[in-house]
């Protein structure tokens, strides 16, 4: 059992954390994810890409669902617009990526006031059902407003160049990407630990207890999806530079349930969690794959001919299990394992 | 001494209930002032009324001469009112540091911008902020939970959380609602304590309702007391107990034996 950790200044009660040990592994991870393209195949790289996006969005819809709680379905619209804006002000109008990215994010941002406005009002599963009912406007406006969206036949996206390199060609995109989700994610830490993130979570437990300290709710739930919206909205524009295509298919109604199962399975209210929910919703396909690749030969073909409902399944089977056993999600489980490792060998 | 709080004619209607009627009362800076009266006479209708949850139906609320009754809730706290509630209404799910750093809510200023940096001002905010916080939590003696989610304490412990989040708001006027309700005799000698400690130490002016005659008699410097939502005495504690009108709200009219 650990003892003897002291702290003697109020700097190390606020700091995100005042253990070397923490931050040891931290760099360490740090240094795995830097070196991984060197190690890895391009198809891993890809797969790694794909993650660190799902981790980014999650991250954002946690400020929203998880924080403030405000339960939103409308993450695939805010993707959309993020993806769109991006695609559009690249290849329509020839803005670099270093402008038109952050562009989707605060185009988002924008966006998500209209949205949030109803939240004013609306609660649970009313809000739920608002926030949907977005994600179909946006998906139609982007269907039917061609000159600016191209319509049904989407927009290809490349030559994103930062000082001559092509971002969308090799590491470049994995070292954009990992680079991106490290800001967010220290952003996303820094508010949490903040004025503005402790408002949030007073709105989250008591909105009138929330009102008599102080907060202002029209304020903060507004902030709270415009802060969201605009990450959500930069993960939107990473995957147009990763897909290279932008159709309206690709931001279907099933992406924002699989945002909200990201950060349940993750545990709500919680950035590790919402992190770990995404790797491992991320990974899951591939352990599947890999499952019937080494225990069923035979049956190989059985996969890849189900292979959207074989991961369907396991989807639903994981955030069942998680409901039903451990509703803190990962990073309950986390919590117990580093309880349980610091008390060994007594129980508690 | 000058009038802190003002009420004139301050009465609420829900519908055709009246649940406030016509109350005018006034709290002076550095009191102990009680409100009191039997189980729905509008005590707390009337908290609700000056903490700006509820708009009155007609009267003024004055607070150190601004009306209250046209500003939104969350702009009291920064005029220095703060309250705690009958039932509690704590932010169950986080920690007790952090339920108190959201009463310093509006002494802070960051924005989600410098928020995300965490950097220079808003570092240091945070960190006189925690150092407050530290003040507050040693004032009323729950070190051992600091970082105990609140919905995994006691009651009592709860309860004593949530005057810590009013005191963080650093008041000149504190509303406490029942404070002492559910607590044992230890439990409720602590906070008359630090209700006194606070008079005394910080010259805060306390205004509660109350349902514990001890309490009530024992620390107050004024009482009211009201009943079907009016005001029917006021007076030193000694004057209330032998206010005809009182006992007879509590205990009824005397009959002659038939």
């Amino acid at each position: 059992m650990r003892t003897g950790h002291f702290k003697e200044a109020t700097g190390q009660l606020v700091a995100l954390s005042d253990s070397r040990v923490v931050w040891f592994f931290v760099a360490l991870l740090l240094a795995a994810c830097v070196a991984a393209p060197f190690l890895l195949g391009n198809y891993q790289v890809t797969l790694m890409v794909s993650a660190l996006i799902a981790v980014i969005g999650a991250v954002g819809l946690n400020m929203l669902t998880g924080t403030t709680g405000l339960i939103s379905l409308g993450q695939a619209g805010f993707l959309a617009v993020g993806a769109y804006t991006n695609a559009i002000l690249m290849m329509d109008y020839g803005w670099p990526v270093w402008l038109s990215l952050p562009a989707g994010g605060l185009v988002a941002a924008l966006i998500s006031i209209l949205v949030g406005v109803p939240s004013l009002r609306l609660k649970g599963l009313y809000l739920a059902i608002t926030t949907l009912a977005f994600a179909f406007i946006i998906n139609h406006i982007i269907l039917y407003a061609e000159p600016l969206t191209h319509g049904p036949n989407g927009i290809f996206v490349s030559g994103a160049k930062v000082l001559g390199v092509d971002l969308q060609r090799g590491k470049a995109l994995y070292y954009l990407t990992l680079g991106t989700t490290v800001l967010v994610v220290l952003a996303a830490l820094n508010i949490q630990r903040s004025r503005v993130g402790r408002a949030w979570m007073a709105i989250r437990d008591h909105d009138i207890a929330a009102r008599v300290m102080g907060v202002d709710l029209v304020r903060y739930k507004l902030l709270a999806f415009m802060v969201s919206s605009f990450i959500v909205g930069i993960a939107g524009g990473l995957i147009s530079l990763q897909i290279r295509f932008v159709n309206i298919d690709v931001f279907a109604l099933i992406l924002s349930i699989e945002a909200l199962a990201i950060i349940i399975l993750g545990g709500l209210g919680s950035i590790a969690g919402a992190v770990l929910g995404a790797l491992f919703l991320s990974f899951l396909p591939e352990v599947i794959r890999l499952f019937f690749e080494t225990f069923a030969d035979s049956s190989s073909n059985f996969y890849t001919s189900y292979v959207y409902e074989i991961r369907g399944i396991a989807y639903g089977v994981v955030i069942v299990a998680f409901l039903r056993l451990k509703p803190e999600g990962l990073i309950g489980l986390w919590r117990d394992i580093r309880k349980y490792w610091s008390n060994w060998p007594l129980a508690y | 001494m000058s009038d802190l709080l003002q009420l004139q004619g301050v009465t609420k209607r829900f519908g055709g209930l009246t649940a406030v009627n016509d109350v005018s009362l006034s709290v002076r800076e550095g009191q102990i002032y009680s409100l009191i009266g039997p189980n729905g006479a509008g005590k707390t209708t009337l908290f609700n009324l000056i903490s700006a949850v509820f708009r009155p139906t007609s009267g003024s609320i004055l607070f150190q001469g601004q009306d209250l009754t046209r500003m939104p809730t969350h702009a009291l706290a920064r005029l220095g009112i703060a309250r705690t509630f009958q039932n509690l209404a704590v932010f169950k799910h986080e920690t007790v540091v952090n339920n108190l750093l959201v009463g310093m809510h509006s002494h802070l200023r960051s924005d989600p911008f410098s928020s995300a940096l965490f950097w220079g001002r808003t570092r240091r905010e945070e960190l006189r902020a925690r150092d407050r916080v530290e003040e507050i939590i040693d004032f009323l003696e729950i070190e051992d939970i600091r970082d105990h989610p609140v919905g995994t304490l006691s009651y009592g412990q709860q309860k004593r959380v949530e005057l810590g989040r009013a005191l963080a708001i650093s008041p000149k006027l504190l509303l406490l609602d029942e404070m002492v309700s559910g607590m044992n005799q230890e439990e409720r000698e602590d906070i008359a304590r630090f209700i006194l400690d606070l008079k005394d130490e910080l010259g805060m002016t306390v205004f509660m309702v109350e349902h514990d005659m001890g309490i009530v008699m024992d620390i107050s410097d004024r009482v009211c007391v009201v009943n079907y939502g009016s005001k029917i005495a006021e007076g030193t504690p000694s004057e209330i107990a032998q206010n005809p009108a009182v006992v007879e709200a509590y205990l009824g009219t005397k009959r002659s034996a038939a």
